[in-house]
């Protein structure tokens, strides 16, 4: 009892002194929040008033400007930037469908069963991520001339598997060995057939890392440029290609480069922006965290 | 409501053999329990019943029709997992009501309700319906996992360490329970555990498992008296039986037996008869520490003089090792026995109550009124037929 | 060789989200001795304090108040390698480019000990804990047990003034855990090494420990030998922790009847004398936790104010059998070594043993004691 009369006001002081720290810390924990957000979102800023300027007031370094939507006239309306756009779409969405296809089977077998050389076939998978696009790129394209996928939206989708693929494959494979494969046998016996069960019980346990997988593969899909760049000419042309063109041997509309890049990152904000709570649990997090 | 069989069958896993050429019939309506220690094929056995893991060989048979080839979701089984194996993302409801929302076994809405509702007053979960199962203890998420299994009336309870994770309280008390609750499951059980409590206490038969073999078959009292082997009688029993090298000789028409501790004895009659059929006249005495006794005054004829080597309490009793010339025996003495380490002990076995095994080839010879004693074994089912009648 | 004494300790943390606490001070008020000698267990579930107050004496955490004095000195200030203590983590951590004889030499050449005396040193200790033929191996090729065996072995060897064991067997499987148990007391005994345990595990400390200290939460709820805590339990907490199968815990309420005292159960019919030694201290309609070991509780036909009632569960356990009858929700068990046998539903009698029954404080949990009786301090 004693002791405990003694304690109380070395403990309470302990306490004023705690809370005075607490605060600082949380001031200088916000402080730094802020300097790294303004980092950050300096070039998405600098990127969208370059929209606003004319060409004549391009090179100036201060926010002070007559803004003008003449570059937004020029690129959507005079070219045929709307057509890259939803091709963009296309290939990038028929390759992120591809990959969920193709990709959440492949997971679920380097998860659940043993095979010879399962380890070797994993990594490679991973190890396409590695390689740069530069490296495969002249062979696949003189494979997809011969072949006739030169140009089309299938050799694109075919060919982003490689930038697509790999990473998904590596989450979901995590995801399917974090769940207990007496998780399905439980349902099996529950009078499931397997279909049941992977709609039932597998997908809502993968559901975060397939949707934070599926987002970076359509942003890796989206944003690619080595592969467009090669593999497609004049039938089919993706934004990061069609951007390209408002740089001209003899002039640079950086005006019309500015209003292609904001509107191409578009969808990739608004994607991130409602799956970033997703993203970010789908990638850190095991499928069933107890 | 089926009985089960299990004809030569075999698993294995890459290189190691899971369960060997294993035969077994569980009658229809009965309480079996899978005994063994770790590795022993218990769960495989479990799975290939349930039809989740193939065998290699044999045939597994679920009232008379051979199910090797029926997909598990059609063999009617309903099956508790070591682990519990509840659905994650589903509460505790739903995981409950799973069975019933199948395509196989559907039931409308109200009666899948009347039936959780009853399952869950018989396990004490009403309260938990809209819990996840990451938001309940370990104790909690045994329960649902055994209400999810005993919500549908299928062919066969399976039943794979229930009560493993549990801690040592919940384990006992859950154990009670279960116990209690046996009489309404109403269907053939089997029921996995390495925990000979659990074993004996629930069990109708027994089928101890060793490497994937059946190595006894039979009621918890004819495996506690009536041991078949070292191994069975070393697994039964807190603390661990006392096995004490001993040989038998016979000396003017008495079968006397000896051993390193200084204990010479003759053989009762029915054990010497016994014994006289043997090849090897090297023998393992099992005695179990309750039928030792001890003190630390003076001796006397049958008496044995040793030090103690260790003296633990454990509660309601004291478990004290005794070193006796090259052996150690255990002994169970009353709580508040105090001795010093390395003080002189007397201790006094009861002979009449020692199980006689070979020594080479570690099986059951005998024991003294078997008869008697397999009678007593046979006491309980005896007791429970007649109740019923 | 010295005899450990804490002082009012006292141990919080900052507590900014990262621990999750109940109190605010991970131990609250902690003395009690420990003399030369003695081999103490701390016992308590997870989170009770014990691995803390481990770590306060062996120097790895700082004492928010109080102190700790080993012999007379008083070494809250002390650096943990000043303090004289051997100790023993639950992870064996030995130095896995070493041999084993390398590692118990390890401390000793730290503090320049001549090469001479290590030996000696070793070749004392290594038979008492059975590891002086692994003198040559690594680490990495020895057993569980084997590598707890030389973590012991090299916390001793250097003669500490204190021994500090945290939760040494708990990686262990059973056989080797039983060993293991005996070479430790056995060593002990040897070398009379004020040593001091940590364990959750109930068997462990009562096996092992001349004197088992109880902590929750925080509070040392009692103290004193393994036969003491098991049949004079403070209060509930002890009652519940100690003893295999668990005591058996009911609110109960007391009603007078014509011939004495009974303890009732809410939505039970079961009716049971209390001991008559309890009469000056109740009253009627009193609320009380009844606490009674399940060997305690006997099945007697002459009881004649209690009540009959069903058996729910007979579990014949070869070496005993139990009888659990139910009391309202609460499952009231008894074990018994007599060759009896029941079916489920037949009717019996209870009693309790008197001097083993007990009594709580239905809202404090603190023991009610029959007479005014001093508590023995041991």
């Amino acid at each position: 009892m004693m002791a405990n009369d003694q304690s109380q006001p070395l403990a309470s002081g302990n306490l004023r002194f705690r809370q005075g720290t607490a605060a600082l810390s949380w001031i200088g924990r916000n402080l730094a929040l802020v300097c790294f957000a303004v980092f950050a979102l300096f070039p998405i800023l600098w990127m969208v008033t370059c929209t606003l300027k004319s060409d004549a007031e391009m090179y100036t370094t201060v926010f002070n400007f007559t803004p003008t939507l003449s570059n937004y006239r020029a690129v959507l309306i005079g070219t045929d930037y709307f057509k890259a756009f939803l091709q963009n779409i296309v290939v990038a969405g028929g390759a992120v469908l591809l990959t969920i296809a193709v990709g959440v089977p492949a997971a679920y077998g380097l998860a659940r069963y043993n095979f010879k050389k399962k380890e070797d076939i994993a990594f490679t998978i991973l190890s396409f991520k590695f390689a740069p696009e530069i490296l495969v790129i002249l062979p696949v394209f003189l494979i997809f001339q011969k072949i006739g996928l030169y140009d089309t939206y299938f050799g694109l989708i075919w060919v982003y598997q490689l930038i697509t693929m790999p990473l998904l494959i590596w989450v979901l494979r995590g995801y399917f060995e974090d769940i207990s494969v007496e998780i399905e046998q439980a349902a099996q016996l529950d009078g499931y057939r397997w279909y049941e069960v992977f709609w039932k019980i597998l997908l809502p346990l993968i559901k975060p890392g397939l949707v934070a997988s599926g987002l970076l593969a359509f942003i890796f899909a989206w944003n690619s440029f080595t592969f467009p760049l090669i593999l497609s000419g004049f039938k089919i042309q993706t934004i990061t290609i069609t951007s390209l063109r408002y740089i001209a041997s003899d002039s640079v509309h950086y005006g019309h480069v500015a209003v292609a890049a904001t509107v191409a990152i578009t969808p990739e904000i608004i994607a991130a922006l409602f799956i970033q709570k997703h993203l970010v649990r789908g990638l850190s997090f095991g499928a069933v965290k107890g | 409501m089926a009985s089960i069989e299990m004809i030569g069958v075999t698993k294995r896993y890459e290189s190691t053999v899971a369960i060997d050429d294993l035969s077994l019939r569980v009658e229809d309506n009965e309480f079996f329990v899978l005994f063994g220690p770790a590795g022993a094929g218990k769960s495989t056995t479990l799975k290939c019943i349930a039809g989740v893991e193939f065998p290699q060989k044999g045939l597994v048979k679920i009232g008379g029709t051979i199910v090797n080839l029926i997909e598990p979701s059609n063999r009617n089984v309903s099956m508790v997992f070591e682990n519990y194996a509840l659905y994650p993302h589903m509460s505790v409801y739903d995981n409950i009501a799973s069975p019933l929302r199948s395509r196989l076994h559907r039931k409308s809405e109200p009666d899948i309700k009347k039936a959780i509702d009853k399952i869950a007053t018989l396990m004490h979960i009403e309260s938990l319906y809209d819990r996840k199962p990451n938001q309940l203890s370990n104790g909690q998420r045994q329960r649902v996992a055994i209400g999810r299994c005993l919500v549908r009336e299928p062919n066969v309870f399976l039943m794979d360490e229930p009560l493993a994770h549990l801690d040592a309280k919940l384990k006992h008390t859950m154990r009670a329970e279960l116990k209690e609750m046996q009489d309404a499951f109403n269907t053939t059980t089997i029921y996995v555990t390495h925990d000979y409590l659990e074993a004996m206490s629930l069990a109708d038969r027994i089928a101890v498992l060793d490497h994937g073999r059946v190595v006894q078959l039979g009621t918890a009292l004819q495996m506690y008296y009536t041991p078949g082997n070292e191994f069975v009688a070393k697994l039964f029993g807190e603390p661990e039986i006392n096995l004490i090298d001993a040989q038998f000789y016979v000396e003017g028409g008495k079968t006397l037996i000896s051993t390193g501790i200084g204990l010479t004895y003759e053989a009762e009659p029915d054990v010497a008869a016994a014994l006289q059929t043997q090849e090897h006249n090297r023998l393992h005495l099992g005695i179990r520490g309750n039928n030792v006794a001890f003190s630390f005054q003076g001796g006397g004829e049958g008496w044995l003089r040793g030090t103690v080597f260790a003296n633990e309490p454990i509660g309601n009793s004291v478990i004290m090792t005794v070193q006796l010339g090259p052996e150690q025996i255990r002994v169970v003495a009353p709580n508040d026995t105090n001795a010093a380490l390395d003080q002189t002990v007397y201790v006094r076995l009861a002979t009449a109550n020692v199980l006689y095994f070979g020594a080479d080839t570690r099986r059951y010879i005998v024991r003294h009124n078997q008869e008697q004693v397999s009678s007593v074994a046979h006491l309980r089912r005896a007791g429970r037929e007649g109740g019923e009648a | 060789m010295a005899q450990l004494v804490l002082k009012n300790v006292f141990k919080s943390y900052d507590n900014n989200g990262k621990h999750k606490q109940n109190t605010p001070y991970a131990v609250n008020d902690l003395s009690f001795r420990c003399e030369d000698g003695e081999f103490v267990g701390i016992l308590g579930p997870s989170g009770c304090g014990k691995s803390t107050t481990l770590r306060m004496i062996a120097g790895l955490e700082k004492i928010t108040a109080g102190d700790i004095l080993i012999g007379d000195v008083r070494i809250n200030d002390l650096l943990p390698k000043d303090r004289n203590i051997g100790l023993a983590f639950e992870d064996y951590a030995l130095y896995p480019p070493l041999t084993v004889f390398d590692n118990l030499a390890f401390n000793l050449r730290a503090r320049k000990v001549p090469e001479a005396a290590i030996k000696e040193a070793i070749q004392r200790i290594a038979p008492l804990l059975k590891v002086d033929d692994l003198l040559h191996m690594k680490p990495q090729a020895l057993s569980g047990g084997q590598k707890q065996r030389v973590n012991i072995a090299r916390a001793i060897v250097r003669k500490p003034g204190l021994l500090l064991l945290d939760e040494p067997l708990s990686h262990l499987d059973g056989k080797m855990r039983q060993q293991l148990r005996f070479e430790i007391k056995r060593m002990h005994h040897e070398i009379k090494c004020t040593t001091i345990i940590v364990t959750h595990d109930q068997l462990e400390a009562m096996s092992l420990a001349d004197r088992i200290a109880i902590m929750d939460m925080g509070v040392l709820q009692q103290i004193g030998t393994p036969l003491s805590v098991y049949d004079d339990p403070a209060n509930v907490f002890v009652a519940g922790f100690i003893g295999e199968p668990p005591m058996n815990l009911l609110p109960a309420i007391i009603q007078k009847t014509a011939g004495g005292y009974c303890f009732t159960f809410q939505n039970s019919t079961l009716r049971i004398p209390v001991p008559t030694r309890y009469d000056e201290v109740l009253h009627n309609d009193m609320r009380v936790t009844l606490g009674v070991r399940p060997v305690d509780v006997v099945i007697d036909p002459d009881s004649e104010l209690s009540t009959a009632i069903p058996v729910a569960v007979f579990e014949n356990l070869g070496d005993e059998r139990r009888v659990g009858v139910r009391v309202g929700e609460n499952l009231l068990s008894l074990t018994t070594t007599d060759a009896i046998y029941y079916e489920r539903g037949d009717i019996v009698k209870l009693r309790f043993q008197s001097e083993k029954t007990h009594l709580f404080d239905a809202t404090t949990g603190v023991r009610i004691r029959s007479r005014h009786i001093t508590v023995p301090r041991f």
